[in-house]
């Protein structure tokens, strides 16, 4: 790094170890760049909504975002690691340096860092300031969530209610969420969604499914004994399919 | 050299050793490692067709010198308690008939859904041998909800609410001569590891009454095993 | 000379200083807990059948508990010194000199020694414990996990062995270097005779012993099932072992507290003549930063676990909502202390691979002053970012895009860290050694470390990542992999200065290997789980995710043997190590210059600085 910005050799980059730097710094951050993102893309849930793919495409950028830097770091590491080791008990010769301070190297680091750092900050906050609106969607389904200790449970508009989840395909959805002993967290895994169900309050959070399928709720805040066995399913149907349960299931409750 | 080899292989099996003491140590600190298999009893009809019948007897007590944990009534002779054990362990697909005996009181639940009768066959039980969908959400005394993880094996819920022996046939000492007695039956899916436990908030002077015996294995809670 | 005559003076009648000592202390603590047990089980009404919170057995476990910590405290003869200043009788030189541990060999270590290198040795030996117990905890966790339905340690017990592993890793890792190498190095690296505060620092050291106790004494009764984040309303529920969690983290709080406030001034004011701010060496900035983050921190973290003491045991609602309080407050105080406290594991632990970086390079720091700008930058940042463990809580929806800002601006100090040690390595003359490796490993797993803090940082990619075992990996990168890699190269570099000896070169590259490669496959694996949909915390999962948590059990199986032989080259070494000379490293700064075994005041002449310690090679220009 230090040779770089310096201005007393005209000629550094033809100079071999930042040749060679230059080139594993490439290779690093493609490497890095896809690995990292194979790693995610391929480990994380199949989405089950706009908002889990929206967190993989962030990811995605983010990753092709970071691999530059890490590959930099990666890059001097291998050069340096390459370069003439000395081994034994008494350290080599000390090395001389051209500069031991750099302000314009640093300057650079910090502005780009900066950069990335603003890059970061706004593409999070436009896919967040598509998931605030959903919450505000007047055509949304309502459903009120009850966070248990180790249960969950669900309540429909028609007075129908469930411990496992039911909803419409391609029609946004609203929870409110709450829980009558200790904090839980609501965690509708392969929608992307989560939002903590505290005693005496309520919270919210809204999503649209888009795809047809059985998924999975959790609870991502340990509550006690039996956290690990808070989980359910959530059923996605067809609006026909979803009106036909809502209806049995509202008679069902109201019939007794 | 060899000698210093061997040092290292020494502190590294001591040093290994001493967890897996720990290890063994913490493991056996259970206090509900006994299963009570279900009794097979024939076959049953039902809507999905004539299937392996089994039963399950058990009872609730309003402290600890029953059930499993001693006649001293164990670490926690004040907790309420499920009984004679809480672990048990039914056949993949057959028809299991629970008898639950119920010598304790209660009031209200947190939430009225576990008032209902749900996972049954018909969604139905019998309490005192009259058949019942649903009890009044303020006279519940313990309830029996049987659930587990969603992903991996089929799912599974049960909950039916145990009604509450009336405030005056609970005696000063002892247990009530008139228990409530539910029997329900419901149908297991494939193997799997499933718990059950009480949603009916009986850990008294606890935070939402969910601590005490509520969060400790071995009194209102336990594993459900459905065996292949 | 005068110092003979005066302990002839003192001699017939013994101090009680001289009688007082671990088994005093520990008599002590037993006793008045007993006392105070039994007393309280006699006095204290029954609950009434109708109280909202049953809370006669807390008040009797704290009050013990508390009996136990001043009995200990008094044992120990924490309070001789200020019982005696308030007599108007301070101590005398030679009982100053008693305390200091001269000419008393082995059982000064048994006492409450003020002498900086006697503290930073009895520091090191609990890290190392604390490391041994934690680590244990750790493998019955992966061993519990290594099958999907887990079941080999039930709910109960899975849960407290969670907790308790998460906490004695959190002050395992807080103490790892400011503790041992913060007090035996650091006065001699900045030329002092010894802290500013001698008996303080025996304080922080006792304190933490003191704090030890009812942990321990908390796993028998029900146990720590919270989680180490031990939040409320779940903690008010949990069982009697809770109150031990609260008494531990209390007794610690006072701890980081005390030494806190001594390394900070000891730093300030007694600096050797010369060593200008320019000429201090970056890891005397790392130990000061994080003591100083520290003494914010702290006194939050005490209050949250006192209110939460009122809540078990005087029935107050601070936190519970039926009773008017909010568990958000507790979520806040929480973290007001949390995440300035992961700032006070790492910064010190890289500021350690800083300060070894020119030497295994041979050549300066590269942008001292990046390096100083970029701890201050990571430390001032670190208070302003606490909520973001709070995204998801539902407690201000307004507030994440704030937070998520002040979160990523700390990407811009940090990326300054690893300028500075990039800028060290490029074109230096690397001598491999286990130090110098670690820094390698360091860059590695940082980064990783770092750029997923990235996805967590933001505030959409949380809502999916929060609370699974993602994030638990993520925060093993930073502590273990960056920190606690530190700590172990530490460990390994001033060893000839606390020993005497050198560290076994083979053992050293052995454990390396081992933990650094077991630790890779542990945490990749953990990574893959947590983006398969893994909660934390779990004492069973679905068999999808056995492939990976078996993969994960293995590589924490390695990482034990790792540190099996790392600690087997610790004792060893320090028996029958080669002997050191007095800079095996031929290193600059000054607690190279003394000689082993080091005198009592480190210094005949106090030395003068002229320069600072970064002095390799020569400029070419």
């Amino acid at each position: 790094m230090s040779n770089l910005m310096s201005p007393k050799s005209p000629q550094w980059w033809k100079k071999d170890d930042v040749k060679k730097t230059f080139i594993l710094w490439i290779l690093c951050t493609a490497v890095i760049g896809y690995v990292g993102v194979e790693f995610h893309v391929r480990n994380l849930v199949n989405p089950a909504s706009e908002t889990m793919s929206s967190i993989i495409t962030l990811m995605r950028v983010f990753t092709w975002a970071a691999a530059p830097v890490a590959g930099l770091v990666s890059a001097i590491s291998i050069t340096v690691l390459t370069s003439k080791r000395h081994y034994g008990d008494n350290p080599p010769a000390e090395a001389d340096h051209e500069i031991r301070n750099s302000p314009k190297a640093a300057a650079v680091w910090i502005v780009i860092s900066g950069l990335l750092c603003l890059f970061a900050l706004v593409a999070g906050l436009i896919v967040l300031q598509q998931d605030n609106e959903a919450i505000l969607d007047s055509k949304a389904i309502q459903v009120n969530v009850t966070g248990q200790q180790w249960l969950w449970n669900f309540d429909y508009e028609n007075g129908a209610r469930s411990e496992d989840l039911y909803l419409p395909v391609d029609k946004p959805v609203v929870f409110h969420i709450t829980s009558v002993d200790v904090k839980h967290s609501f965690w509708v895994v392969q929608m992307g969604i989560k939002m903590d169900a505290n005693p005496g309050y309520t919270t919210e959070t809204a999503v649209t499914p888009n795809k047809i399928g059985v998924f999975d709720v959790r609870c991502a805040e340990l509550c006690g004994l039996l956290h690990a066995y808070m989980q359910t399913k959530v059923h996605v149907l067809s609006q026909a399919d979803y009106d036909a349960w809502l209806s049995a299931h509202g008679a069902t409750e109201a019939g007794a | 050299m060899n000698k210093r080899v061997l040092a290292v292989l020494g502190t590294v099996i001591l040093g290994a050793g001493v967890i897996a003491g720990i290890g063994t140590y913490v493991a056996a600190a259970k206090n509900d490692s006994r299963v009570l298999e279900a009794t097979p009893a024939g076959t049953m009809v039902t809507p999905q067709g004539t299937l392996p019948h089994a039963t399950l007897a058990i009872s609730v007590y309003p402290d600890s010198m029953a059930g499993s944990h001693g006649d001293n009534g164990g670490a926690h002779p004040g907790y309420v308690t499920y009984g004679p054990v809480t672990n048990f362990e039914v056949p993949a697909h057959s028809v299991i008939t629970m008898t639950v005996t119920n010598y304790d009181g209660g009031e209200s639940l947190n939430n009225d859904y576990f008032a209902r009768v749900r996972g049954t066959i018909d969604g139905s039980a019998t309490l005192n041998g009259q058949r019942m969908t649903q009890i009044s959400p303020d006279a519940v005394g313990h309830t029996f909800t049987v659930h587990g993880l969603a992903v991996g094996q089929d799912e599974f819920f049960v909950s039916v609410p145990m009604k509450a022996v009336a405030e005056e046939d609970m005696p000063e000492e002892g247990y009530t001569s008139k228990p409530n007695v539910t029997v329900f039956t419901f149908i297991t899916g494939g193997p799997g590891e499933y718990i059950w436990n009480c949603e009916y908030p009986c850990g008294d002077g606890t935070i939402a009454k969910f601590g005490a015996a509520m969060s400790t294995m071995g009194y209102m809670s336990g594993h459900f095993t459905v065996k292949g | 000379m005068t110092t003979l005559t005066q302990q002839k003076e003192v001699a017939p009648k013994k101090s009680i200083i001289e009688k007082l000592n671990v088994f005093t202390a520990l008599a002590l603590g037993v006793i008045s807990a007993i006392v105070v047990w039994r007393i309280s089980l006699a006095l204290l009404p029954q609950d009434s059948e109708s109280a909202r919170l049953f809370s006669r057995e807390d008040k009797i476990t704290l009050l013990s508990m508390c009996a136990w910590f001043v009995g200990f405290m008094t044992g120990i003869g924490a309070l001789v010194g200020p019982f005696r200043w308030l007599m108007g009788k301070d101590l005398s030189h030679s009982e100053n000199m008693f305390l200091a541990g001269e000419n008393m060999g082995p059982k000064r270590y048994f006492r409450y020694t003020t002498d900086h290198k006697v503290v930073g040795i009895q520091y090191l030996f609990i890290t190392i414990l604390i490391f041994f117990l934690g680590g244990g905890l750790a493998m019955l966790i992966r061993t519990n996990l290594g099958t999907p339905e887990g079941g080999w340690l039930h709910a109960q017990a899975y849960n407290s062995v969670v907790g308790t592993h998460g906490i004695l890793m959190i002050v395992g890792t807080i103490i790892m270097v400011t503790g041992p190498f913060g007090n035996f190095i650091m006065p001699i690296m900045i030329g002092a005779r010894d802290m500013a505060f001698p008996r303080l620092n025996a304080l922080s050291f006792w304190l933490i012993v003191a704090a030890a106790v009812p942990l321990i004494w908390g796993q028998f009764i029900g146990g720590i099932t919270t989680g180490w984040s031990a939040y409320n309303p779940l903690a008010g529920q949990a069982p009697l072992g809770m109150d031990g969690y609260i008494m531990y983290i209390c007794i610690f709080a006072i701890s980081t507290m005390v030494a806190g406030a001594n390394i900070t001034t000891t730093v300030v004011k007694m600096r050797a003549k010369g060593m200008t701010w320019n000429r201090t060496p970056i890891f005397i900035y790392g130990v000061v930063a994080s003591v100083a983050l520290a003494l914010p921190a702290f006194p939050v973290f005490f209050l949250s676990q006192v209110l939460s003491a009122f809540d078990r045991a005087l029935d107050t609602s601070f936190y519970n909502t039926a009773g008017g309080g909010s568990g958000w407050l507790y979520e806040n105080l929480f973290w007001i202390m949390g995440h300035p406290e992961v700032y006070v594991i790492l910064i010190p632990a890289i500021a350690a691979l800083m300060e070894m970086a020119p030497v295994f390079t041979r050549r300066p720091l590269f942008s001292f002053n990046v390096a100083v700008l970029g701890i201050a930058g990571i430390s001032g940042l670190s208070v302003l970012v606490w909520a973001h463990h709070m995204y998801i809580s539902g407690w201000a929806p307004l507030l994440n895009a704030p937070f998520m800002l002040t979160t990523e601006l700390i990407s811009i100090p940090t990326g300054m860290l690893f300028l500075v040690l990039v800028g060290t390595l490029w074109r230096g003359r690397i001598w491999m050694t286990m130090p110098l490796m670690s820094i390698m490993a360091l860059l590695w797993n940082f980064m990783i470390g770092g750029v997923t803090g990235i996805y967590l940082s933001d505030v959409p990619a949380d809502a999916f990542l929060h609370g699974s075992m993602y994030v638990t990996a993520h925060f093993h990168f930073t502590l273990m992999g960056a920190g606690l890699t530190g700590a172990i190269a530490s460990l390994v570099y001033w060893f000839p200065k606390m020993t005497g000896r050198m560290f076994d070169k083979t053992l050293s590259w052995i454990a390396f290997w081992l933990v650094q490669i077991g630790f890779n496959v542990a945490f990749i694996g953990m990574f893959l789980v947590g983006l398969a949909g893994q909660p934390r915390r779990v004492e069973s999962y679905a068999p999808t995710f056995n492939t990976a948590n078996l993969v994960t059990t293995i590589g924490a199986y390695i990482v034990m043997i790792g540190m099996l032989v790392l600690l087997h080259g610790v004792v060893s070494s320090a028996l029958n190590g080669v002997k050191a000379p007095k800079n095996p490293w031929q290193a600059k700064t000054l607690e190279w210059t003394v000689d082993y075994p080091i005198p009592l005041e480190n210094f005949d002449v106090l030395p003068t600085v002229t320069t600072d310690a970064y002095g390799y090679g020569k400029a070419k220009s």
